[in-house]
């Protein structure tokens, strides 16, 4: 039960900090995998369908750029409406996990 | 897992979606194999950390039936998001099955009465006058009328509870992804 409740949060936040490294800066997919993976320990090839449906709800945009590594690397940018999709749910996931915090914090 | 077995598990499992899509989204986890072994990882290692290359191919095939009903309201985009859902092949589905079916059956035949109904109002609408209905040429009229108007309304609401019940399926579908987004 604690792992289903883990992999449901962490999905459930997955967007959210894929838009805010992305505000940060343009990426490709095996470098945002990567560090995500890393961070909140994510299945990496969860990443995938993840930027194909924000593609398709065109929150972010795709442009080549030559890579060293081969073929030329997708590179990800947030569009307009992926900004300010971005600061909505940084807003709510901010006052959602204050008010859990706190709620967790009474309790001890 | 070398790179060869996960994209051709893969590309096996998408069967079914445009050529397109399946090209686009097998060429992206051929990228990330590139990318893994530029970083000198193994391809084991990169195909460990990518999952279950079967269930991910049934996942996405199921995410794409449930958008092509959320962006297409039409009959077979719901039967292709029922067979979606059940392609999941989930254990507790297949006993929400037999329930499927019943319900399916129900909202069949009572689609068949509905249509029933609109085809005797016709019938009275038109045909009832020259029999000499019981209170005249008018009652007949306005009762062939009344029939044809009730079952219009009553298809109206099997339609609205039909596609309630194709979005309560795909609530329910995608709350077994285990790799997709969650549906909440």
């Amino acid at each position: 039960m604690t792992e289903t409740i883990q992999v449901q949060l962490k999905k459930g936040v997955l967007e959210l900090c894929v838009l805010a490294l992305l505000s940060r800066g343009d990426g490709y997919a095996y470098d945002i995998a990567s560090r995500l993976s890393q961070a909140i320990d994510m299945g990496e090839g969860t990443i995938y369908p993840l930027m194909r449906r924000m593609q398709a709800d065109k929150l972010v945009e795709t442009y080549l750029v030559e890579s060293p590594a081969g073929p030329p690397r997708k590179y990800y940018r947030l569009t307009d409406a992926g900004r300010a999709s971005f600061e909505t749910q940084k807003a709510a996931w901010t006052r959602f996990s204050g008010a859990v915090a706190t709620i967790l914090g009474e309790g001890q | 897992m070398t790179r060869q077995d996960f994209l051709a598990r893969l590309r096996e499992g998408l069967r079914g979606l445009p050529a397109q899509t399946i090209d686009d989204i097998v060429a992206d986890y051929e990228a990330h194999f590139v990318e893994g072994e530029a970083a000198g990882r193994s391809e084991a290692d990169v195909a460990q950390a990518l999952g279950d290359p079967d269930r991910l191919a049934r996942e996405l095939r199921a995410e794409a039936g449930l958008r092509l009903w959320e962006e297409q309201k039409n009959p077979s985009a719901a039967v292709g998001a029922v067979f979606a859902v059940i392609g999941l092949g989930a254990l507790d589905l297949l006993i929400v099955l037999p329930v499927l079916i019943g319900v399916a059956g129900a909202l069949f035949g009572i689609a068949m009465a509905v249509v029933a109904v609109f085809v005797a109002g016709g019938a009275v609408f038109v045909g009832g006058p020259f029999f000499d209905p019981p209170g005249g040429v008018a009652t007949a009229i306005f009762a062939g009328l009344g029939l044809i108007a009730g079952s219009i309304s009553a298809g109206a609401v099997l339609t609205l509870i039909t596609i309630g019940l194709v979005n309560a399926l795909v609530w329910y579908g995608r709350l077994h992804f285990r790799l997709l987004k969650p549906a909440l």
